[in-house]
């Protein structure tokens, strides 16, 4: 496997997720389960008063669920069901991790979106010469949104804010590449 | 970067997810259909009794029941087990032989944790870096060092990126040859805590 094609393969898993959470929850869910209705049968097998339910009452009590009420089957089936597909989308939905890999040359790397947002928030505040507290960042999958608190009583420059963003985007060489944009909120902050 | 199996994952979610729902709307869908209804229900109570006569008579059904969970524990139990491994101890073996970059007497074997060492000692030091973990792994049958740093807050991740990528070059330089690296640059709670500047 050439150096190139396995930093691909790399960047892929360390951005998404491995859905490993949640499939060893369901295998322990499951583990449980049988090992519940393992022992009950052993139980059964050599005679021994049953755990919580003999496997013939647990029968029974399952036959007797399909002249249930209406309702309450209704009820129980439908969450059930909306569990499944709630399973069927995580399984075939893309679970970015929210980080992006940058361009391979002699290494490779992964960059978290919180530092591009820290770093991103930096600059703003720097450019602008507002304090960092007033500047907030969220960084999307493909856009950053960069929000400026003005200070009352003082001009904000947002177009040295939005030229300082974009260069340092520029730089970058992550993808998915992002687009920004710069916000001035309406009220001002007292002081500082 | 660990071995995982990603697609099994999926796959295991995706069929559990699969049953349920089938099982859900198969069960809804009868309950409310009023003559779907009152077939299965009457057809449950004809087969109770049969069911529990087999079950108190014919033992071995309830041993059958006992392995079949044994069994399907086994394997959970594995699948659970081999998630995130991968890790090595490793980073190089070079055999004797008479080719160029080969050893001619002897076999020389690079433990992992001289490259951890000497590059978490290159940036330890480094301004916008608050702490630094070296890990090799193996992936696809090479071994692949993984330097994850935490960001000081605010710091740009092409500055780190250019520290670490010359501490690499440093280190291929020790080497002599060249292993594949990725470096990951993480802003988690260690970041968050950590001052804009850095004090000393």
């Amino acid at each position: 496997m050439s150096t190139a094609s396995l930093y691909k393969r790399i960047v892929r898993r360390e951005t998404h997720s491995s859905r490993a959470g949640i499939a060893i929850t369901l295998a322990v869910l499951l583990i449980v389960a049988l090992a519940w209705i393992g022992t009950e049968a052993v139980l059964a097998a050599v005679g021994t008063a049953p755990l919580l339910l003999a496997p013939t009452d647990l029968v029974d009590s399952t036959l007797d669920a399909a002249s249930a009420p209406v309702g309450v089957l209704t009820a129980v089936a439908v969450v059930v069901a909306l569990i499944g597909l709630v399973l069927i989308v995580v399984s075939l939905a893309p679970g970015r991790r929210g980080r992006r890999g940058g361009k391979a040359e002699r290494t490779v790397a992964v960059v978290d979106d919180r530092v591009i947002a820290r770093s991103l928030a930096r600059t703003a505040s720097y450019a602008g010469d507002v304090d960092p507290s007033q500047v907030s960042v969220s960084v999307g999958k493909r856009s950053a949104l960069i929000e400026v608190t003005r200070t009352s009583g003082r001009q904000t420059d947002v177009r040295s804010i939005d030229e300082a963003v974009r260069d340092e985007l520029d730089a970058y060489d992550f993808s998915p590449a992002l687009r920004h944009k710069v916000k001035l909120s309406e009220k001002g902050t007292v002081g500082s | 970067m660990n071995s995982t199996n990603r697609a099994l994952n999926r796959i295991v979610v995706f069929v559990i997810g699969l049953v349920l729902l089938l099982a859900g709307g198969a069960v809804a869908v009868g309950a409310l259909w009023p003559d779907v209804q009152q077939t299965v229900s009457q057809g449950a109570s004809d087969v109770k009794g049969p069911t529990t006569d087999a079950l108190t008579e014919q033992p071995w059904i309830l041993w059958v029941v006992a392995v079949a969970s044994l069994v399907l524990i086994v394997l959970l139990a594995w699948f659970a087990l081999r998630q995130g491994h991968g890790q090595t101890g490793t980073l190089l073996t070079v055999d004797e032989g008479s080719r160029r970059d080969q050893t001619t007497g002897g076999r020389l074997v690079i433990d992992a944790k001289v490259a951890e060492q000497v590059l978490e000692e290159a940036l330890a030091d480094t301004p916008g870096i608050v702490s630094v973990d070296v890990t090799a792994f193996r992936v696809k049958r090479e071994s692949v060092l993984r330097v994850t740093a935490n960001a000081r807050r605010g710091v740009s991740p092409t500055d780190i990126r250019r520290s670490i990528d010359q501490a690499v070059a440093h280190w291929d330089g020790v080497l002599g040859t060249e292993t594949p690296v990725v470096i990951q640059i993480n802003g988690g709670l260690r970041s968050q805590m950590s001052s804009a500047t850095r004090l000393d």
